[in-house]
Parts: structure tokens; sequence; C-alpha cells
């Protein structure tokens, strides 16, 4: 069979068989002026991109923008992958760098350094360069980044001064975190408890401390910040590597917080309600997270709500979290899709975009503007985001590191909510991420 | 009533809202051979099915062998049915269908089995007993319904048509045979039919029912001779009795009983003579050559319709103008608003 | 099969039409009706799973062009621990639910099957979970199914204290405890079974009156009437409806696994062939593995059918026409 010939019949397998978005459009007449914008997100999220788009077509009349909407990230894989294979990809698409490594890594995404350079609107020097760096695979610019978040502390303002708990301040560490969560689990009275005993016992912590997820990518900072690595080699990783002594004991601490001191909530009360909404609910006093709850917790009357920094382990240290526009190189319409990308990473783009408080702004400029940092909209302590980000690493790109994650993630919650042995938990993870990372590609 | 084998005693039903039997009272003694005719839609079935248990009475009781079963199930009247399609169960064999009452009642597998066969027997299916519905012509499989019927000692045996499913050869064999049959085990059965020659042939009485009501019951010969209304003397007897209105176009001869004066008067075909020479002038309409005997249709003048049975041979000719003669030793005569019989 | 049904099910056309020629002209208008459908079956199905197949032996991430593999592919499955995971769930899904949801469906049917009052409505209630979207069903069911705040949990709760069952028992956590995950999508499953019912529904309708008439004249007792009669008589319908099931349980519990579990509790209770090949396949762009993991799904359904097949015609020997 050729390839041309199978790709074809592929094609229409997948048009039939998955209604595609894309599928079918691509031999309109209209697709010449209107290009695709691929995303995924809250509808917060997807007002915010919609305001976007609006602003773009009233600035630049005579382009339009189509915006798809997928339901989660893995829908937009498939969706994006489906698409590319039918032929009819969306010319552009927002992924995290997490994610963007198995498309890099197949050529589906249009490296923009020729842009760049001819570009009048968008200069590399502008952005922040962490984020620039992790959309760079073999040295080409191929997505241009749209944020720069790490992960930071929320927390409960309300919760801490009805408790009566001093507030985290810039420079804490994990034991601060630790004693801090411990005194903020409390019972429906307002009494401190200890919430290990919980399953079936007597009494359920009606305030949990803290909100963390068991994943590689919470755990990643907290190795890190001990001196740590996740992985055997950051630049080309063969196996999650957690057996240091530096890297054990932050896990350790990871799992601790549920297994010996019971500040975050077990895994059937996650179930029940997840951290976001116990924190939205005012049932969580701490939730560690990224800049993307921002949206949803403005929402928020009932109490007052900050960030603080990540706790400090021995050294301070961030994780990258940062989505950026990508083009493919299927695109019909590269110049059409190029407009639009100058236009979002531009001040104004970069300006509608942080004031729905999704993002922290890859434009520094943007950054330290009232736009992102406006005292009024809280966070009212956005400027550590900006502190973090000297601070920042990001975790390796692999192009299988999807998978990587699917597969720690149901490890790391076994380890912490079932109580596995670390030593199995540690040799799992290695031995059953050596086959996966020899599988991916590495930018 | 001790003696009894069945009494319905006042028995009305309903199927929904339509009352199909009104306060019908019937007795059949034990070892009898009842007969319950009637066209359908007269409500035989139902009288089965009341019997039996399977619709429930809205008044009146019901007996069997000196027990009151109205409220009780059916599975607890002793009672056998044969139905009309005979609700063979397909999956099961011969030998299995026929003992299916006897294992349902717990009773040992062996002593079931060697009871089906005996039953096999008695009707003449032993030879079918492996085989299953689905190979049986209809004789056979009405014989299988008998053999299920009887495996048990039931106090009564109620069969829905059992005969009208069978061609008319098999259905005059299988007559003969259940009537030896029934006289054989002595037991007491009730047989609905349709089929008036099948009434008379099997029955020890017959019940004529109506409507949901029984007109008359009465043994085969009273059911003939003395029709009770006008209805059962019309219904009985192929082709139907004449009728005609007293003192109408044509006069019986003899001495006239003393008649009221809406009367009519009924006579069989065969009671017509169309050779004394004297009597009511009549045309011949047309034919029907039965073998031996010819039915000849008439036309009285004022246009009243005679039907007279001839033998072939002296059968007058299409057209012709003959008299029609009878006597009124040969007829009956009825109230003509009530239908009631009043003489002789 | 019973006396009853035997007028039935007798197909329509095959006694009709007129002697000469047009059974010709009958074939051709039966042709061209059944072109449409065919076209359809041809290009939106029989294509796509045969390139499938032939992707089964490529390795293919959807993007690049499909490079020949030979058996590369299943010689990864073998190895591959989630997918015998993967597989050992589908099996024991379809081992368990799939009686199942026959039996409750047969237990409406018998229940529902008399015009009685409110049967009506009943009957609508057992045939609407089947009518809900399938998505949608999911999420009611992920409300359902909460371990603390949801209604099951919530009632199995009465009358114990500290979050205990009236038995002092923990119940069920269903989407954090692998086997009351399996156990949650098995019972997610058993309430879609409407169709089922309803065949069975017609099924038990179809049967004549007269025999259960006998049978209460003989006082078969309602287990005997099930067991002697019923049973055997709707055994064929069910053997299909099992038979069906089979099939389209490997694919029923995706949504279900997709929405509810999300193939959790970890690691992969209640991950599925069907959720193991969307993953793959779609999640991970490993479409060739995926096609290789989708040919191995339609060898064990072709197998599953064969196995019933063979039981249904050793049964179908006590039915001779």
């Amino acid at each position: 069979m050729t390839t041309v010939r199978s790709k074809s019949l592929l094609a229409a397998a997948l048009c039939g068989a998955l209604a595609v978005t894309g599928c079918g459009s691509g031999v309109g007449s209209s697709s010449q002026e209107q290009i695709k914008l691929l995303v995924f997100g809250a509808p917060e999220e997807l007002a915010a991109y919609r305001t976007l788009i609006d602003a773009y077509e009233a600035a630049r009349p005579g382009e339009r923008v189509q915006l798809v909407e997928a339901s989660d990230r893995k829908d937009l894989l498939a969706r994006l992958a489906t698409s590319v294979a039918g032929g009819a990809p969306p010319d552009v698409f927002l992924m995290n760098y997490r994610f963007y490594g198995q498309f890099a890594a197949k050529g589906v995404v249009e490296p923009l350094d020729g842009r760049i350079a001819a570009s009048d609107a968008v200069d590399p020097a502008d952005y922040y360069p962490v984020a620039m760096d992790a959309f760079k695979w073999h040295d080409q610019q191929l997505c241009l980044p749209q944020n720069v978040s790490s992960l930071v502390v929320y927390y409960n303002r309300t919760l801490f001064a009805r408790y009566g708990v001093p507030e985290p301040k810039p420079g804490w560490t994990w034991n601060d975190l630790v004693g801090t969560a411990t005194a903020m689990t409390r019972d429906g009275r307002g009494l401190v408890i200890k919430g290990t005993e919980a399953e079936g016992a007597a009494r359920l912590p009606a305030v949990h401390g803290l909100g963390v997820e068991p994943s590689i990518i919470r755990l990643a900072p907290l190795v890190w910040s001990n001196g740590g690595e996740i992985v055997d080699d950051p630049d080309r990783p063969t196996r999650l590597a957690l057996d240091s002594p530096a890297a054990r004991e932050a896990l350790k601490s990871l799992v601790d917080l549920r297994l010996a001191y019971g500040v975050v909530p077990s895994d059937a009360e996650v179930e029940a309600e997840d951290d976001e909404s116990r924190f939205l609910n005012g049932r969580l006093a701490m939730l560690m997270t990224s800049r993307r709850a921002t949206t949803n917790f403005r929402t928020i009357t009932g109490f007052d709500w900050d960030v603080a920094p990540l706790p400090v382990y021995q050294r301070p240290v961030g994780v990258l979290h940062s989505d950026a526009y990508c083009m493919t190189r299927g695109s019909r319409n590269k110049d059409a899709a190029w407009r639009f990308m100058e236009y979002a990473m531009s001040a104004d783009g970069q300006k509608i975009i942080a004031a729905t408080g999704r993002t922290v702004p890859s434009h520094i400029e943007t950054s330290r503007s009232p736009a992102f940092l406006d005292p009024n909209l809280p966070p009212r302590n956005s400027q550590i985001f900006l502190d973090a980000i000297p601070t920042v690493r990001a975790l390796p790109t692999v192009s299988t590191w999807p998978e990587i994650e699917d597969l720690s993630y149901g490890i790391l919650e076994n380890a912490m909510h079932r109580g596995d042995r670390l030593d199995d938990v540690i040799r799992e993870l290695d031995a059953k991420s050596r086959p996966v990372f020899a599988r991916g590609e590495n930018g | 009533m001790s003696e009894a084998g069945l009494v319905l005693d006042g028995v009305s039903a309903a199927y929904r809202t339509e009352t199909v039997l009104h306060e019908v009272d019937l007795a059949v003694a034990r070892g009898e051979l009842l007969v319950v005719l009637g066209p359908s839609g007269a409500g035989k079935s139902t009288v089965l099915r009341v019997a039996a248990g399977l619709e429930p009475v809205t008044a009146g009781r019901v007996r069997i062998a000196g027990r009151d079963v109205t409220d009780q199930r059916p599975g607890l009247r002793n009672v056998s049915m044969v139905f009309q399609s005979y609700a063979l169960f397909p999956h099961l064999t011969v030998a299995e269908n026929i003992a299916f009452g006897l294992e349902v009642r717990d009773t040992p597998h062996r002593v079931a089995r060697e009871r089906a066969r005996a039953a096999a027997e008695t009707v003449g299916c032993a030879g079918l007993l492996d085989r299953r519905p689905g190979q049986l012509s209809g004789g056979e499989r009405q014989r299988v319904a008998l053999a299920r019927a009887l495996v048990r000692e039931p106090d009564v045996f109620l069969l829905d048509e059992p005969l009208s499913n069978l061609d008319l050869a098999l259905r005059v064999e299988m007559r003969a045979e259940l009537r030896a049959l029934h006289d054989r085990l002595g037991a007491t059965m009730v047989h609905v039919t349709h089929d008036q020659t099948e009434a008379l042939v099997l029955a020890d009485r017959i019940a004529v029912l109506r409507d949901g009501r029984i007109e008359q019951v009465g043994t085969p010969e009273e059911i003939w001779r003395t029709p009770a209304t006008v209805f059962v003397a019309r219904f009985v007897g192929s082709p139907a009795m004449n009728l005609l209105p007293a003192g109408g176009p044509l006069q019986p001869a003899g001495d006239p009983p003393a008649l009221p004066v809406e009367a009519q008067i009924g006579f069989r075909p065969e009671a017509v003579n169309l050779d004394t020479g004297h009597g009511a002038p009549a045309i011949v309409d047309r034919i029907e050559v039965v073998g031996e005997d010819a039915y000849v249709y008439l036309t009285l003048e004022g246009g009243k319709p005679v039907v007279a049975r001839v033998p072939t041979t002296r059968r007058p000719d299409r057209g012709a103008a003959v008299r029609v003669g009878v006597r009124w030793t040969d007829t009956h005569v009825f109230d003509a608003t009530s239908g009631r019989r009043l003489a002789p | 099969m019973s006396a009853g049904s035997e007028a039935g099910p007798r197909a329509p056309g095959t006694g009709a039409g007129s002697p000469a020629g047009p059974d010709a002209r009958s074939r051709r208008q039966l042709a061209l009706m059944l072109a449409p459908y065919l076209a359809g079956l041809v290009g939106l199905v029989l294509l796509p799973a045969l390139v499938t197949l032939a992707l089964a032996f490529t390795h293919y991430d959807l993007v690049r062009p499909p490079a020949w593999a030979g058996f590369d592919n299943f010689t990864a499955l073998v190895e591959d621990p989630i997918f015998r995971i993967a597989l050992t769930n589908t099996v024991v899904f379809a081992v368990v639910a799939v009686p199942l949801r026959v039996l409750l469906a047969l237990g409406l049917a018998l229940l529902l099957h008399r015009r009685t009052p409110g049967a009506g409505t009943a009957r609508a209630a057992a045939l609407l979970p089947t009518a809900v979207p399938e998505i949608a069903y999911g999420l009611l069911w992920l409300w359902l199914l909460n371990p603390l705040y949801g209604p099951i949990n919530q009632v199995l709760r009465v009358g114990g204290e500290n979050g205990l069952t009236a038995l002092g028992r923990t119940p069920p956590q269903w989407l954090t405890d692998p086997t009351d995950a399996r156990a949650a999508i098995i019972l997610v499953s058993l309430f879609t079974m409407g169709e089922t019912f309803v065949v069975l529904l017609a099924a038990r309708r179809a049967l004549p009156r007269d025999v259960y008439e006998m049978a209460a004249i003989e006082d078969a007792t309602g287990w005997d009437v099930f067991r002697r009669i019923t049973l055997p008589l709707m055994a064929p319908v069910l053997a299909l409806l099992a038979l069906r099931d089979a099939i389209a349980s490997l694919h029923f519990t995706f949504v279900s696994a997709f929405v509810v579990t999300d193939g959790g509790p970890p690691p992969y209770a209640t991950t599925y062939l069907s959720l193991f090949v969307y993953q793959t396949g779609f999640e991970y762009l490993r479409y060739g593995y995926a096609a290789a993991a989708t040919l191995v799904m339609m060898v064990l359904t072709l197998a599953a059918v064969l196995v019933q097949w063979r039981l249904v015609r050793r049964y179908r020997r006590f039915y001779p026409r």
C-alpha cells in the first residue's frame, strides 16, 4: 500500500468516524481568509480567546479567525493529531510545552525563526527567555509562548485570619508549609484535626490544610529544590530517576502530606470534590497550582485569597508552566496565521489575555504593567509570579512526555493515597518509564 | 348434587366491561359427556375457562365433584384441559409434554414417565414419545394433547374444540375415538364445539348456548325432536329448519293444535312432501344434489322460502311448479315474539 | 420454535412476486434499495476497518507516513503490561456484565410484559437510560457515584455513623478502590440494557398464552413455569442477545471508563481495551500500535462469537422444524 493512498483512505475514515472539526472544510473557498485557532480550556478561558479574536478582527479589518474549542487537553491532542492526519489541520493551536514535543518531533509544527527575523512586531528579546527556550526544538523556535507561569500556593486569607494562623511569607520552607497546613486542617468545630485517621473514623476534616496533586510536575520543583533530579539526564533522559537521596527525600515529603500528616484530602475526598472546587468552596486552606486557577478563583466572593511563593527546600526553584501559539506545517494560510500570532504576542494581545487573569504574560513589559499586576484584582500579590521566573526550570522535552505523566501519575497517586512502599514506587517509576523514554525523541 | 361432576350455579363472567356469560346454570353429572354447542361468540369457551379457573366469575359459584372451587386457582381444581391449539410445549418431547403435569406436581420421575407411557398407549400415540411437537401431524398432536389431559385422573375433562383443527376424515375418526375413550374411562367431560353434527354424535347431553345464555339442555334426541327455541331449532340440523308464519301460505295437513295469534310453524326439510299433489303451490329455485339426497329450494306464493329434502331420483326440475305438503305431526310451533316452543 | 411464533417471523417477500420474470426484477429492486446502505457500510465501516488492519502492521503516528513494522506491534503488545491489564479487564467485564445485563433485562421483561397499571410507565423508565446521550449518562453517574456526596453512598450511609453504613462498613469507594470501580463500571452498564429489554419484552409477548394457561391448570409454580417453559422458549432469543451484548461489551465500557473513572483508579483498574486503544492511538499518537490492539480486540470478538454460536447451534438441535 502506498503512503498516499493509505493516508487518503485514513482521512476518509477519520472524517466519517470522528467528525473531526477540520475535516471537510479544507476545500471551502472561505478558508482563504479565515484561519482556525484550536484551544481548550474552561469557559472563562474560551471567553478570553473570543475577546482576543474580536479585538484582532476589529483592529485588522478583513482578518477572520475561527475558534475551535476542544473539551480538554486530551481532546485537543486527539483533534490535532486526527486533523493533521486528515490533511486539514488548524492553522494555529495553543499547547503546553510538556505536550508539544510529540508534534515538534513529528514535524507538525512550522519553525518560526525566519518569520521572527523578518517581523517588525515580534522581538524575541521582549519575552522571558525561559519560556522562549522551552519551545525550541533542535535550536529552532517552533512556537511563541503566550505565558510564563509557575507553581505557587494559593491560600484562603479569611480562613487564616479566622484560625489565627500566620499567612505564608516569601522564603518559607517546606517545614513551614507542613506546619501551616497542619495548623489549618480543622474539623467542623474549628479544632485542629489530623486527617490521617479519616477513613471511616470518628471525625472528618471540614477544612484541609493543603491541596496538591501527586504528579510528577508537582514533585519536580520539590526534588530540584532539594538538589536532586527527576530524570537520569535532563538533556537526554532515559528513565525517571528518583533513587537519589535528595529525590527520595522530596518524594517522601510529598506523600507524607497525606500519609504522615493527613493535611491533604484523601483520594475519596478528591474524587468527591476536586481540590479547585474545594478551595472555591472554602474548605481548603492552601492549594498548590499554577496561574491557571486564577480566572476561576476570581469568581470567589465569600472570602479573601492571595498567592504565596512555593516553599523552599534547599534553594528556591520553580517549575515552568507555559503555553504557546504554534503554527501547523500543514496550514494553508500561514501568512494570515502569522499575522494573528503577531497580534496575540504583541503587548495589546497579551494584555487582553492577561486581563482575564488566566496568564502570566510572557511579554516582559506587559507582565510588569497594571494589566497583570493590578492590585485591585486578586491575587494582590501577583508580583510573586514574576519573582519566581528567574528560578523556574523546564521539564525535559521528550516526545513521549504525555505518556510519562500519565503513567507516573497512577504510581504516585497510589504512593500518596495507598501508601505503597517508596522503594517500590521508585523502582516502578524507573522500570515503567524506561521503554517510554526509549520510544521518545528529544528536542 | 353429590353425583354432579361439574356445576355452574348462576355463573356470570365478563370480558373487560362486556358480560359474556349471563347467570348460566349447568350441571354435568359424573361420568357424563356434555357438549356445549353454539355459534362463535356465544361464550362456549368462557364456560370452560370459568370452570377451569382461567377466567374469574362476576357472579355465581362453580362446583367440581361437590367442592366449591369458585375461589380456587386453576391448579387446585383438579381439571384437565385440551386446548383448541393443543398448547403443547414445543421444546419438550411428547413424553415430557404428557408427564408435565405430573412432574410439576413432584411425582417421581420414573413414575411420571411410566404413567405418560400408559396415557400415550390409551390414546394410541405410544410410538411418538421421543418426538417433539414440531415433528407431529395435526392428528398426532391432538392425541398427545388428549394423553396429557388424561395422564392425571382429573375430576373433569374440559375440551375446547379439540377437533376443529383436523380435516373432516380425521375429525370423524377422532370423534368416534373420543366417544370410545369417554366410555372406557367413564370420565366427566365437557366438550365445546360449534359443529352440531359433532355434538349430536358425541354427546350424552347437549347444552346449546347463545349470547352467553343457555337456550336448552337436553339429550341429542330432545334437542333434535323438541327444540326449545327457534334458535335451537335452526342451529341444529342442516339445512336449517323451515320457518313460516302460522296461518300463512302453507297449512299443514291433519288436525291443527290450538294456536295463539302470533305463532310460527317450523318443519325440517325432510318433513316436506312434494308428491302429495295438494298443499301450497311453489316454484323450484334451485337444487343441490348430495348423493342420494337432493335439497330443493322453493319459493312459496308470497315469496317465503322453503327447503325440502327428497330422494335424488325423485327430484323436480328447476323452475317446475310443485305443491308443498307437510303434516302437523312433523311441525313445531313457536311463539313468534319470544321464539319459545309452544307445541306440541 | 413455538406454535405462536411460527406465523410471525416469516420474512416478508419470500412468498411474494408473480411467477415470470419479476424474480430478477425484485432482486434488482432489492439491490437498488440496499445500495445506499452498502455504500455507507463499505465506505464508512469496511474500508476504515481494513485500513486499520493494515496499519496494525506499521509504525504510524497519524502524522508521519506509516512505516512497515511486520509483527513488531504485536510482540510489543504481548510485552505491554498495560495492554495485558486492559485485556483482562475487558474479558472480566464481558464475563460479568453481559450475563447480568441480559438477566436484568429478562427479569424486567417478565415483570413488565403484562398489561397492569403502571407497567407502561415502568417500561418507559427501564428504557430511559438507554435514550440518554452517553456522555450525559456518564456525567450523571459521576455524580451518583461520588464517594462522599453521591446519592448512592448517601443512601448506603443511612442508619450508619461516622460515614459508615448501617452494618458498620465503609461504603463502596466507587472511584478510588479498583474492585469497587470495576463494579461501578458494570453497574453503569447495567442500566443501558433497554434495547435488550425491549427485544425480550416482545419475545415474551409473542409466547402463546395457552401454554401458560396449560401450566396454570397443571398448578406449575412460578419457578417451574420460568424454568420449564419461559426460559427454554426464550432461550434462542436470549442466546442471540447475549451474543450481541458480548460484542457490544467491547465498546460500551468506553464512555463510562472515559468519563467516570478515566481508566483509574490507578494504575489501570478500569482501563479497558477500548480506552487503551483510544489513549495509545489518539493521545499518545501510536496509531499503528493502537490498530494492532484493535485487531486483537476484533479477533477476540470473533472468538467469542464463534464459541457462543456453537453453543446456540447445539441448543438449536432441540428445535427441529
